[in-house]
């Protein structure tokens, strides 16, 4: 059967990279945000220890400022050079949020309480633009107030000392904000609803059934036939290892995922 | 011949009862100028007054003795049956000043060194050589040094000077039996909580700051409270002198932040987020972050939830209708 292509192997790969930093940070951070749960010290010294969780720590924050800067520069090529700014900043095949996702919103909530029919989306829906936008603000202020914390002697040349408070806050808080929206948010939003229930494989097949482009994303099936373009999406399916290794890495991080929110869910609320 | 039998009976009607007992002993160490001379009513209102004196001198069966051996307190304290408080001994055993863990070193402390020998009482009562004014000159029998540090910092002008019955002697943190080794990372992780006895408001915010969560972790490479307030030397903040001083400050800071700035030292090491007043850019980052994530949380639950419940409904409907 035909299968739409959606994602490259680029987008797959920092995907991929984002994942597994992104859960780094996590299991290296929380234990000292939660020091005073039971199971601090615990994950700390499972890490191998304070400084190593340190390092891991730094490690995938490094990787986390790489697919930051190599996503950036996709962009640029891909307005610049592959679509030579022939781009809609606020058309279908942007990520800007505009008036439809506002409408998509509404709609959405009329359908949840059986008022309505569902919206039709598009190439990209209004939860996905927001986890598209959720990381650039995350990235950004957890980056930024990590790297006031990682350099303090150089930061402290320019700033005053209070200003590693203030960072301390937001990067503990936002981080917080971060996992709590990822681990229940983001696996809900994309692979445990129902429609997709246990997981969603096309962040890591990068194809969709053309079934599911036309029940899915029905306005992106139209304006491609309209467009004469959905023959450029047709492909072969994808290879059966590349789908199952992306499935089981997938489950892997859910399942760490869900470990590391319990953790943060008592370490919140009970210690 | 004769005369050895006759004291021999002689002691033996002496020794017969342990009250009998002492009395006979006062006869010679109860006369002054005597060595040992012990002073009976000061003895019998010592903590060990009601015991005989062969209880702890056991190797005394009579008159005229050998060479008494130094008392061993550990026979009663460490493993003796009856009722004598036993952790002490126990502690000391794992003591730095413990001769044996100390590999034989002979100028260590014994019990009796601190103690005294005959007249041990309670340490709240004055006469107690360990009475809380009169430890830091009882150690300072070893540790000059320490000691005139101590007795000009805050802490030992409280005690010395004001007499303040919540000031900290040497003991409150080197624990007195126990003293652990002063290297020792759980004495160093130990110590911060023994701070935070008397000042709970600092230990709770220095816990909410980098530093005090990797000690709380079990990790002593970061400040503790004696790395920037100082330990023996510690001063109040306001005085010139002390470590936390502004003339001092930087140089505090840059023993573990050797490219500290001046800036860097503005740094609040026990920062309260919900105090306005005094930390108001941070209470209103607080604020808003809390804001923030409540907010954004409580939008998306509601989302997903409905939305579970729309899609689950909506595929129950569709296989009851096949």
């Amino acid at each position: 059967m035909a299968e739409i292509k959606r994602f490259n192997a680029y987008h797959r790969w920092l995907h991929v990279a984002m994942a597994v930093s992104f859960i780094g940070l996590v299991a290296s951070g929380m234990p000292l945000k939660y020091a005073n749960a039971p199971w601090a010290a615990w994950l700390m010294r499972f890490l191998g220890g304070y400084y190593a969780a340190g390092l891991i720590h730094r490690i995938c924050a490094v990787i986390t400022f790489g697919y930051f800067a190599a996503h950036i520069g996709y962009v640029i090529y891909d307005i610049a050079i592959v679509r030579k700014f022939r781009f809609n900043i606020l058309g279908p095949e942007s990520m800007v949020p505009w008036l439809k996702d506002l409408e998509d919103i509404y709609h959405s909530f009329r359908w949840f309480f059986g008022m309505g029919p569902r919206p039709q989306f598009d190439r990209f829906t209004y939860w996905e633009k927001f986890d598209y936008w959720a990381v650039f603000w995350g990235v950004g202020m957890i980056g930024v107030s990590g790297l006031f914390l990682w350099f303090p002697e150089f930061f402290g040349r320019f700033m005053p000392g209070w200003a590693f408070n203030i960072a301390t806050v937001i990067h503990s808080d936002e981080a917080l904000l971060a996992a709590g929206f990822i681990f229940t948010i983001h696996y809900f939003n994309t692979h445990l609803r129902p429609e997709k229930f246990p997981m969603d494989p096309v962040i890591f097949s990068g194809r969709l059934t053309l079934h599911e482009l036309q029940h899915d994303r029905p306005l992106e099936y139209r304006r491609l036939v309209d467009e004469n373009r959905l023959e450029q999406y047709l492909t072969g399916p994808q290879q059966t290892w590349i789908t199952d290794a992306g499935i089981l890495f997938g489950f892997a991080i859910v399942l760490i995922g869900f470990f590391l929110l319990i953790l943060i869910v008592m370490g919140q609320f009970i210690y | 011949m004769k005369d050895l039998t006759l004291v021999f009976l002689l002691s033996c009607f002496l020794f017969a009862s342990p009250a009998a007992a002492k009395d006979s002993c006062y006869d010679c160490h109860g006369q002054k100028g005597m060595k040992p001379y012990v002073d009976k009513s000061a003895f019998e209102q010592s903590a060990h007054g009601h015991l005989a004196c062969t209880k702890c001198h056991f190797d005394v069966s009579g008159y005229p003795h050998g060479k008494v051996s130094k008392v061993n307190c550990g026979a009663c304290h460490f493993i003796g049956t009856e009722g004598a408080p036993k952790e002490q001994a126990q502690q000391y055993k794992l003591s730095v000043h413990n001769r044996v863990t100390a590999v034989g070193n002979a100028t260590l402390p014994t019990c009796q060194t601190c103690h005294g020998s005959h007249y041990i009482y309670p340490s709240a009562d004055t006469r107690s050589s360990t009475n809380r004014q009169k430890i830091p000159t009882l150690c300072s029998q070893c540790h000059p040094r320490e000691f005139e540090v101590y007795k000009n910092s805050i802490h030992g002008k409280q005690l010395l000077e004001d007499n303040n019955p919540a000031a900290p002697t040497c003991f409150q943190c080197h624990m007195e039996h126990l003293t652990p080794p002063t290297a020792s990372n759980a004495w160093q992780l130990a110590l911060i909580k023994q701070c935070g006895d008397c000042h709970s408001e600092e230990l709770k915010t220095y816990r909410k700051t980098y530093h005090g969560k990797v000690t709380k972790l079990g990790y002593v490479t970061v400040a503790k409270c004696s790395d920037c307030h100082g330990a023996h030397d510690i001063l109040m903040l306001n005085d010139p002198d002390s470590t936390l001083s502004r003339k001092n400050i930087l140089k505090t800071c840059q023993k573990c932040h050797p490219a500290a700035t001046p800036g860097f030292t503005k740094f609040y090491a026990h920062a309260e987020e919900k105090d306005r007043a005094k930390y108001p850019v941070l209470y209103y980052t607080f604020l808003f972050m809390t804001v923030l994530l409540l907010g954004t949380f409580a939008f998306f639950f509601t989302h997903t939830f409905l939305w579970a419940y729309r899609s689950l409904k909506e595929r129950m409907n569709k296989k009851g209708g096949e």
